[in-house]
């Protein structure tokens, strides 16, 4: 029997299908391993082994493996020299890597992938003013974009009014502000928004955007209904991340599933959350944790709705999993294969579901901003293609890329529109995607899979001991785990063990003069004189009923009672109150967080 | 043995991306001086307060928003009300080449831009403390 095989693995001229017939076992493969290994991996390695005429190269090659250790981007998986078939041996083909299109979603959740997909132009975007925002948008939808991204300022992300002491100096800067609903007909005048898909962050202000877009939209004499909005409505992200929060995380993840449960109940064509763990990764956490907590915090959103009556079956599929591509290539492959296949089992077993409208998530990428350097922007238009690249053989469903100066300023209409083109240029001058799941069967990126799979598992499985994403966070565990992983990256940064082109290897010392966007200086002032204009001339009797209702649905939700504070928020906002009147009433109620500080 | 530097590292304004902050925090600690990290959201007045109250040899401000002028003018015109305007305020955040001459002009001894070694952040600030002795 020994004989035989070893003959028939001397004979590699037999045609292939005649050899994948032959069923091998796994000790012929290690054997076969090994002598791979004492021989020509040996023989390569030896002294003298590089100048031996069958390895030989003109330039570039070294006697030795350039490092000691290979580590995975994340730094938490030891890379091989070689994967093999003995890497899969207790990987099941059907039931881990399965097809496109069914449990556990490995190989992606649209079973003909990018075949029947076209990447669709959309920018992240709106400066300064309300007029210079809806300039911009008009200039968007005439380049060809049927996707508007609307950046919100500080301020207004906060609860505050253009004039409150907190907003000096940060009004208009990161997106527009928009204190009532004048200023939202200012950035939307003209524009047509019922074939127009509009999206916003609004994390912890989500209930008061839902207002705005539904008022907007009954001002344009639209059916709100008609509309189409995606809105973030993430707040475990932002005592992350971001940092715009203004409640208590367990305050907050119950105004996020008021959201969920007014958008589903009356505007079904809006999606009413996507969860973000992208900020968490560029914050520090591992690629392991970047699943593990976007899984847990899905989770608790996910039962929040559920406590609000929204089943899940009615809640998922609407939403998806905002995630980072990051540096390492094959390892960002693998972890969205990973989180696919992680959501799935793990919502199995815990919703109790075989629905696959549950069990099939849907994934964004906001590439790596936080590998882009300020040293030779240029490079960094490399780095977001492969990150664009690494989205799309991951088979996720929706990419959005920094603008490669993004890490000196804010980014200017030619370098965002590069960033989007790239996408296009890999999907249909380079042909990635004609077929789905490419890397698939892999050796090395099924290990990858596996082994990412089984650590986010573990993190996840740590913030269920903990109590859930809302008590994990409270305790400090993810910004723990980012303060030490960011700290370890720098250090790795510093001593030269990791790699940034123009930071630590190949620098150039010279600066490269960018263009930069800069902020209407005239903002703030207008802003404010528009505001005072609005307080004046609107109907104050009908402003103080309506936020009277809101106090009292408030107050009734912080006694425990159920209520929804979407309805309360609409009437407010057509009676012209104000962001910061609102949250004014709101903080009162319910109080205001304060990080623990994590250093 | 030569005085702890003490510095308060605070993050003016709405801006929550505390990373860098933080980062730099726990770096200068570990180089052996006293941080106190004020987290974010702080205006002005809160940081040259917090900066009186903790009688601090230096402040760094992180300020990735792109209001750093602003903050940057604020916090200067307060400290020279309180009459604390020789203490060094150092800079870091994502700050345009362009407005770092407008800064220093007001009075910022260095602006840290992305990619600044930590090393290099810990022997500035000491260069800097050195001067004020």
């Amino acid at each position: 029997m020994k004989r035989e095989t070893k003959g028939k693995r001397r004979s590699p001229s037999a045609p292939a299908g005649q050899r994948a017939k032959e069923k091998r076992g796994d000790s012929e493969v290690v054997k076969a391993y090994r002598e791979w290994e004492e021989g020509v991996v040996k023989e390569r390695l030896s002294p003298g082994g590089e100048s031996k005429p069958q390895f030989r190269v003109y330039t570039g090659i070294q006697k030795e493996e350039t490092q000691k250790e290979f580590l995975t981007g994340g730094g938490e998986i030891a890379v091989k020299r070689l994967y093999t078939p003995l890497d899969l041996a207790s990987t099941d083909p059907l039931q881990d890597i399965g097809f496109p299109g069914q449990f556990p979603y490995t190989r992606g959740r649209d079973p003909v992938g990018f075949r029947a997909f076209q990447w669709p132009l959309s920018f992240y975007s709106g400066y300064g003013s309300s007029e210079s925002a809806n300039e911009r948008y008009r200039d968007l939808c005439a380049a060809g974009s049927n996707n508007i991204s609307l950046a919100i300022d500080l301020p207004t992300q906060n609860g505050y009014d253009s004039d409150h002491p907190m907003a000096r100096g940060e009004v208009g800067k990161v997106g527009v502000a928009l204190c009532t609903l004048p200023d939202m007909e200012r950035v939307f005048s003209g524009m047509p928004l019922d074939r127009i898909h509009t999206g916003t962050v609004g994390n912890c202000i989500g209930p008061w955007v839902v207002a705005m877009f539904s008022a907007l939209g009954e001002r344009f004499e639209l059916d709100p209904a008609k509309m189409k909005l995606m809105i973030q409505n993430d707040p475990i992200k932002e005592y992350t991340g971001r940092g715009t929060y203004i409640f208590p995380p367990r305050v907050a993840i119950d105004l996020a599933s008021d959201v969920v449960e007014y958008i589903r109940k009356y505007l079904p064509a809006w999606e009413p959350q996507y969860n973000c763990s992208t900020t968490m990764r560029w914050g520090g956490c591992s690629t392991s944790q970047e699943v593990g907590f976007g899984v847990a915090n899905l989770m608790a959103y996910v039962e929040a709705a559920q406590r609000k009556g929204i089943a899940p079956a009615d809640f998922v599929p609407w939403i998806n999993l905002h995630m980072t591509a990051d540096n390492d290539l094959f390892e960002e492959v693998a972890k969205f294969r990973a989180v696919r296949r992680l959501w799935a089992r793990v919502a199995k077993e815990r919703l109790k579901t075989e629905d696959p409208r549950v069990l099939a998530l849907r994934l964004t990428v906001f590439t790596g901003a936080h590998r882009l350097t300020a040293q030779e922007p240029l490079n960094n238009i490399v780095r977001t293609t492969v990150h664009v690249l690494a989205s799309i053989l991951g088979g996720v469903e929706h990419v959005v890329t920094p603008a490669h100066d993004e890490a000196l300023a804010l980014p200017t209409f030619e370098s965002t529109r590069l960033g989007q083109i790239t996408k296009i240029i890999l999907q249909e001058e380079n042909l990635v995607g004609q077929t789905v799941d490419p890397l698939g069967g892999s050796y090395f990126v099924e290990s990858l899979t596996n082994q990412l799979e089984e650590k986010a598992r573990e993190v996840y499985q740590k913030i269920e001991d903990l109590g859930g994403a809302g008590s994990a966070l409270e305790k400090g565990y993810y910004l723990r785990e980012m303060a030490e992983g960011m700290y370890r990256y720098q250090r790795e940064v510093e001593s030269g063990q990791r790699t940034v082109i123009g930071v630590n290897k190949h620098v150039v010392e010279k600066e490269v003069p960018i263009k930069l966007f800069t902020g209407d200086p005239e903002a703030e002032k207008r802003q404010v004189e528009r505001l005072n204009k609005v307080r004046k001339e609107r109907n104050s009797s009908r402003v103080e009923k309506a936020l009277a209702e809101i106090r009292k649905v408030a107050e009734s939700k912080a006694a425990g009672r159920n209520g929804n504070i979407v309805p309360a928020m609409i009437e407010a906002v057509k009676a012209h109150a104000s962001v910061g009147e609102i949250f004014g009433i709101l903080r009162e109620i319910f109080g205001e967080y304060k990080p623990p500080t994590i250093i | 043995m030569a005085k702890k530097i003490r510095i308060l590292i605070a993050k003016p304004g709405l801006d929550g991306h505390e990373t860098g902050a933080k980062l730099v925090a726990r770096v200068l600690r570990d180089a052996g001086m006293e941080v106190i990290y004020t987290g974010p959201r702080q205006t002005p007045e809160m940081i040259v307060q917090a900066a009186i109250q903790e009688d601090v040899d230096m402040i760094g401000l992180s300020i990735l928003s792109g209001a750093h002028k602003e903050f940057a003018s604020r916090v200067f015109d307060l400290m020279k009300e309180k009459g604390v305007e020789r203490t060094p305020v150092v800079m870091g955040g994502i700050i345009p080449q362009e407005d770092i001459p407008a800064l220093k002009e007001l009075g910022v001894k260095e602006v840290f831009g992305p990619g600044t070694s930590t090393r290099a952040i810990v022997e500035r600030i000491r260069k800097e403390y050195e001067k004020t002795l």
